[in-house]
């Protein structure tokens, strides 16, 4: 490891303190094995500071223990939060921004997709970028192959017209997905151009509203639907496996439009050569724009003295070096996300390895040309909104209600969300 | 009438203390504030929280969403509560009677008890599961007919079941030993004018066993409310399409999930208010009928 050197050596010239602090993350699995290392690395790389780095099991527990700890006055000083909770942060009046405490950080090599998610609009970057993921499109090679389709496809016609053919191939599970927000309208409506809410998804005004029972989102909708009808589409709980990524794993589904930080363990189940990693597919005719950085990122909180805070920011400062993002990136599937780590990665001629596969197709999709729609979701209790989706869709697929019902009925009690947040925050 | 057995009252109140203290840190503190919290929108990390006077049970009580999960609690408190007595109702009678087994099923019977919701939700979650579990011959024959992850009603009877399963310990140990209290005397007479077993245990035993078989079912009542938690969040989260979101469970998501604490101590609110009535209801319309004395 031998980047962990400089380190080592800025460590020495600084005071001999030791200042421990506490780090809570959310992931579980190889992630998690990938955020351990990376906290080992850091407490081995100087003597200074010390993290202990505590799992939390979930991304919501992390954040509903945050919540607790908080009002409690013993919350540690630098938490790992998930992108769906970034307003309900921004506004909560506990974190400090991370461009404000560290203003001479290259906050500037950040891409432009994943800096916007955390950045209000006047340029305050509030938490570091640190496990970022995006939508990717994965098939199984040879379960395409068997059915006679040899090309990739890339438009949903053409994912459709694939999926028809080995349904009639005998393959039980075509196309696999489940009935999350951030996949079915989130990523769909930002690579289309289009926002899911008005006031861009929220970033001009907490006056926004949700906008997903009309155009190309509503017609998407519809569209899954019917192929979940015609037999083409499945969900979690329709899969063996109960999860849609899991049935891909397993074998018993050939295709399904999934987070890049799943790469890894597809990966490892049925063989990085066995499966095809691309871009998420767009309808025919449309302009690709980038979609989001999903995931999620560090926040500083509130309520430390000086040098918890600084050695917070010295952990900061190491995750964001380009060796650590690629030693994470190889680890896990999540995106490297600054250009010097993609300098690097170039540079260092491991670009086509294997364990970079979601690298290319990942970076290609995030710096797609954006609008002002495309730069992020700032949409107050958005979280619960995301269950209300679901709980709404999941009617509309089992036949209760028709989608059009659906999406109507997730506008009213989104927009009810809203509305309630607005009050919430009106005293700020 | 009754003495007490503690000569003075300071003594008294000193062995109560550590329960009168832990109900109050774990229960009445924590009412205390969220019926606050009821009155105001309260900020998730603290903050500024403004008064809002009714505003909050106004918004609660004209949302649809509010009414449809009460109404799917008061419909599993009718059908999980109801087979929960009358199943360890019909094992405690045949437990009673002196047949070879009864005596280990007076233990085997008893087991379940041990198990935490969270572990029967678990559990159960594999028994009913539609690709590899007991139903899945019948999916064989007739391909989706059970299918608890899409369908609504069929994932309803799956907690129905846990929760029969998680009650039956209980309520088997309380009515069997009502049973057992029974003095034979009625028996052997009702026997003597002969009476069949059956006529015994519909004029003899099950109106003697009254007093018991009011406090279970009031307990079944009140406990189907509050613990279909934990075999809710292993098993269905609520789902499918919000067909098993029960109140308690949807102050959880509310407040823990959608960090809306204000919207979700209103519903608590609201909840033991819906307790309240249903225990005295029970009190009202079916204590007058049970007779303690024997």
């Amino acid at each position: 490891m031998r980047f962990l050197t400089p380190l080592a050596a800025l460590a020495m010239t600084t005071a001999a303190h030791a200042t421990d602090i506490e780090f809570w993350y959310g992931n579980t699995g190889s992630n998690e094995k990938a955020i351990l290392a990376a906290c080992e690395a850091f407490n081995a790389s100087q003597d200074q500071d010390r993290v202990s780095c505590v799992g939390q099991g979930s991304y919501e527990a992390g954040m509903q223990k945050a919540i607790a700890a908080y009002r409690a006055g013993n919350h540690p000083v630098l938490i790992q939060f998930f992108d769906a909770g970034t307003l309900d942060l921004m506004l909560s009046g506990a974190v400090i921004p991370v461009s404000e405490v560290m203003p001479d950080a290259p906050w500037d090599s950040y891409i432009p997709g994943a800096r916007a998610y955390y950045e209000t609009a006047d340029g305050k970057l509030f938490s570091q970028p640190y496990n970022s993921s995006t939508l990717l499109f994965y098939t199984n090679k040879a379960m395409l192959a068997e059915a006679g389709i040899e090309k990739t496809p890339e438009t949903w016609e053409e994912v459709i017209a694939a999926a028809r053919t080995l349904k009639e191939a005998g393959v039980s599970c075509p196309f696999a997905t489940d009935i999350n927000a951030w996949r079915q309208i989130e990523q769909f409506a930002a690579r289309h151009g289009v926002p899911i809410a008005t006031q861009s998804n929220g970033y001009d005004g907490l006056d926004a509203e949700y906008v997903i029972d009309q155009g190309i989102v509503a017609q998407h909708m519809n569209n899954l639907a019917d192929w979940h009808e015609e037999g083409l589409v499945r969900f979690d709980a329709e899969t063996k496996a109960a999860k849609y990524n899991a049935a891909f794993s397993a074998g018993e589904c050939a295709m399904i439009e999934g987070s890049s930080g799943g790469y890894g363990s597809f990966a490892e189940a049925l063989g990085a050569d066995a499966i095809t990693v691309t871009l998420p597919p767009m309808y025919q005719g449309q302009t690709r724009h980038n979609t989001f950085v999903g995931g999620a990122s560090l926040w500083l909180m509130k309520g430390h003295d000086e040098a918890e805070v600084k050695a917070a920011q010295n952990f900061l400062d190491y995750l964001r070096t380009p060796e650590a993002q690629l030693e994470f990136t190889a680890a896990t599937g999540y995106l490297p996300v600054t250009q010097s780590a993609l300098d690097l990665l170039e540079s260092s001629g491991r670009a086509d390895a294997p364990e970079f596969a979601t690298a290319g197709p990942g970076m290609e999709t995030l710096g797609a040309p954006g609008n002002a729609d495309t730069r992020g979701i700032r949409l107050g209790f958005y979280v619960q909104f995301r269950d209300i989706f679901a709980e709404e869709t999941q009617r509309a697929y089992n036949g209760d209600i028709t989608m059009d019902e659906a999406l109507a009925n997730s506008v009213r009690r989104g927009n009810e969300l809203l509305r309630r947040f607005e009050a919430t925050y009106a005293a700020n | 009438m009754t003495q007490s057995p503690f000569r003075s009252r300071p003594m008294a109140l000193l062995f109560l203390s550590p329960l009168i203290l832990l109900t109050a840190l774990f229960f009445y503190w924590p009412v205390a504030e969220a019926i606050r919290w009821s009155f105001f929108l309260e900020q998730p990390f603290g903050g500024e929280s403004t008064f809002v006077g009714f505003a909050n049970f106004r918004r609660v009580l004209s949302d649809p969403e509010f009414w449809k999960s009460l109404k799917l609690t008061g419909i599993f408190m009718v059908t999980a509560s109801v087979p929960a007595v009358l199943v360890p109702l019909m094992l405690a009678m045949a437990a009673d009677r002196g047949l070879r087994t009864s005596r280990i099923a007076r233990n085997v019977l008893v087991w379940p008890k041990g198990v935490a919701g969270a572990s029967i939700g678990v559990i159960f979650g594999f028994i009913f599961n539609p690709f590899v579990g007991i139903l899945t011959p019948l999916n064989q024959l007739w391909p989706g007919i059970w299918s608890p992850g899409t369908d609504g009603v069929d994932a309803f009877i799956t907690l129905i079941v846990a929760n029969l399963w998680n009650g039956i310990p209980f309520n088997f140990v309380i009515l069997l030993a009502g049973l057992q209290a029974l003095p034979d005397t009625y028996a052997k007479a009702a026997a003597l004018d002969g009476a069949g077993p059956w006529r015994q245990a519909l004029d003899i035993r099950l109106p003697l066993l009254a007093p018991q078989l009011f406090f279970v079912l009031v307990l079944e009542f009140t406990e189907s409310i509050i613990n279909a938690f934990g075999l809710i969040d292993t098993m269905t989260r609520g789902g499918p399409g919000g067909a098993t979101t029960l109140l308690v469970y949807k102050i959880y998501a509310d407040g823990f999930k959608g960090y809306d604490l204000s919207g979700a101590s209103t519903q608590t609110v609201l909840l033991m208010i819906f307790v309240l009535l249903i225990a005295a209801a029970q009190f009202l319309l079916m204590e007058r009928r049970v007779k303690y004395e024997r």
